[in-house]
């Protein structure tokens, strides 16, 4: 059984029959294993109504004011075959995948023209109680294109369960280089799920900054291919996961084509109840020769119950390539707080210090300005104490 | 000012203080010699409240109060700072975030008023000038990428910040060169008045050249075990601590 299945009965079609054959994953499912899936199935799902908004946004599943620039092209055609096939990778994982498949309402396609450079924000709009929307957003970069997409979530409370599902294909070609930020600071009953599905052509770079604070569930899977020659992907993340919210991120970069750079860090730092789970994945295929690797993985427990579930994987099969990885799972550093201390900081302010150093480490890579800001903003009311650094930096930053 | 009394110590089972007893009155300057291992970082360590160390026996008392009763912290708020033999690295807090914080946080429990931004800059500016630092030093990260003798320049920068009424520098001179030694100990050196007890720890004289020291004790296996004055780290310089472990 699943939230979903009234929904699902609704709709014809053979896709809604296989989603509701299957249900939603169980902790069998390697993938699910510690999602807790209670909150899906226990909330009788519906359509969620789009919200009037001006901004180019997502809300009840469909897109609103798609946006206007040059070099920015709405295209009506279909999908390529490569594009289908990556969103049938992702619908046939399991369950979820299928019923993000069958209920999928918005999808749009834009393509960044050849050469031109763009900027697109997208604000997630919290859908009302008990509804959920399914979109689709597909992304073309023709040569040489660039783009900076960033999104980010409204936090309207909602008083209960609501769900968002966004799956994202993007396609990079020669040269092109996309910037995307993510930034989840969603409303505190809301499921969030992200697919982003990347391929990135000969010299073409993508790099996400995902910044997750918000939900009370919230998954991210991001499968990125490194198909062409000199192609390279960063991602760069930090999950703050509190109260009893569950966050979860599923990365892998596959190394498809040689002479390729890959750099995946991320951080999580869990209080309360909180529980983070953290798989990163990169593959480095027997062909792939001269390629590199950068993994970096630290989690932070900030509380005797917090909960955190690492796992990194790296798989390499080629013998000429570089690669670096470290995991690490660990409390406040007791010299560093003894440090702070020492200088007659309050062990409160000693703590907000080093869980602020913690995240600004991932923050502080953020490249534009204007994110950067509201999301340290963001982070010192997330902080106990957050207020005293927020003091020092608008009384000495220049 | 500072009476420590049959001071024992140990970590892990394993005895590191073995009944230690000095004494230090305000203005006075007490230098602890001694060889690898004696116990001279572990005794700084407790003074400032670092808690790997277990005290199994003794007291301390400064200025009337039992210290081994507060936190790191009151023990700053009451006027102790502890120069770090290896100063801490603390990547994503800059340099300026640790000095407001730490200069306002000490003002406070002396009741005086909270140090402004244009205040503070111009104290922090002229102490920068004293340690021959750059401005830029307040921008980058705690002790991140310093040099040693950078970080023990920093060190001194916060003690004159901080103005404690004992400072404990633990092997302040250890990774210093020639001109970085002299900045270090002229800075110290700055900071002695009637109110102020320092508390220095090392292995060689050539800081106490700088920073002549008004009384020498020698630490060996956990015990001071020879007090004199300045003339006995030229001593100790020339002939080593062999035939004072023996005794």
């Amino acid at each position: 059984m699943s939230g979903f299945s009234a929904w699902l009965n609704d709709i014809e079609g053979i896709s809604a029959q296989q989603a509701l054959k299957t249900g939603l994953p169980t902790k069998r499912v390697e993938s699910w294993k510690y999602v807790p899936t209670r909150s899906l199935t226990r909330t009788g799902w519906r359509p969620a109504t789009p919200k009037a908004t001006e901004r180019f946004a997502l809300t009840g599943g469909r897109f609103s004011n798609i946006p206007e620039v040059g070099g920015l092209e709405v295209t009506d055609e279909k999908l390529t075959p490569e594009e289908k096939k990556r969103l049938t990778g992702m619908s046939e994982a399991h369950g979820f995948g299928l019923t993000q498949a069958a209920l999928d309402r918005g999808q749009l396609i834009l393509t960044v023209q050849e050469t031109a450079s763009v900027r697109i924000n997208l604000d997630h709009l919290a859908n009302e109680a008990s509804s959920a929307g399914f979109a689709t957003l597909v992304l073309r970069l023709e040569a040489g294109a660039q783009l900076t997409f960033v999104e980010q979530f409204e936090a309207t409370v909602v008083e209960k369960s609501n769900l968002s599902s966004l799956r994202c294909v993007i396609t990079l070609g020669r040269d092109a280089s996309v910037t995307h930020v993510r930034f989840q600071a969603a409303n505190a009953t809301a499921h969030i799920f992200s697919n982003i599905e990347v391929s990135c052509g000969e010299n073409a770079s993508y790099r996400l900054q995902t910044i997750e604070f918000g939900a009370k569930l919230a998954r991210n899977d991001v499968n990125i291919a490194l198909a062409g020659r000199e192609a390279s992907a960063s991602i760069n993340g930090l999950a703050i996961t509190k109260g009893s919210q569950y966050h979860d991120t599923h990365l892998t970069i596959d190394h498809v084509v040689g002479d390729t750079k890959s750099e995946m860090t991320f951080r999580n730092m869990v209080d309360g109840k909180g529980e983070a789970t953290i798989n990163g994945r990169v593959l480095i295929r027997k062909d792939s020769q001269r390629s590199g690797t950068e993994q970096s993985i630290a989690n932070l427990l900030l509380s005797e119950s917090a909960r955190v579930n690492p796992k990194p994987e790296l798989e390499i099969y080629a013998d000429d390539v570089t690669a670096s990885h470290g995991c690490t799972v660990g409390s406040l550093n007791k010299t560093e707080l003894f440090y702070l201390k020492s200088r007659g900081l309050s062990e409160a302010d000693a703590r907000a210090f080093l869980q602020y150093a913690f995240a600004e480490k991932i923050i502080g890579e953020i490249q534009h300005q204007d994110i950067r800001e509201l999301v340290e903003t963001q982070l010192l009311g997330e902080l106990q104490q957050g207020d005293l650094i927020g003091e020092l930096k608008e009384s000495v930053d220049v | 000012m500072l009476s420590i009394q049959n001071l024992r110590a140990k970590v892990d089972d394993k005895p590191i203080l073995n009944g230690v007893n000095l004494n230090i009155n305000q203005g006075e300057v007490h230098a602890i010699m001694g060889p690898n291992g004696s116990g001279k970082s572990t005794l700084a360590s407790i003074l400032a409240g670092r808690d790997d160390y277990e005290v199994t026996d003794g007291e301390i008392i400064y200025m009337g109060q039992n210290l081994l009763e507060l936190e790191p912290e009151e023990r700053a708020w009451v006027g102790i700072f502890l120069s770090f033999q290896y100063p801490v690295e603390i990547p994503g807090v800059k340099n300026i975030y640790l000095l407001k914080a730490a200069v306002n946080a000490i003002r406070e429990h002396r009741g005086l008023p909270e140090l402004k931004a244009g205040d503070f800059l111009k104290l922090v500016r002229e102490k920068l000038k004293i340690m021959q630092m750059d401005e830029a030093f307040l921008h980058r990260n705690v002790n991140e990428g310093f040099s040693g003798g950078e970080k023990k320049r920093n060190e001194i920068l916060q003690m004159q910040l901080l103005e404690p009424t004992l400072a404990l520098l633990d092997e302040t001179d250890s990774g210093l060169d020639v001109d970085a030694l002299r900045i270090v100990g002229e800075g110290i050196n700055r900071m002695r008045s009637p109110e102020r007890s320092v508390l220095l720890v090392t292995h060689y004289q050539r800081l106490l050249d700088i920073v002549k020291p008004d009384f020498v004790h020698v630490l060996a296996n956990g015990e001071i075990k020879l007090s004199g004055d300045h003339t006995l780290a030229e001593k100790l310089e020339r002939e080593g601590y062999e035939g004072i472990e023996a005794a």
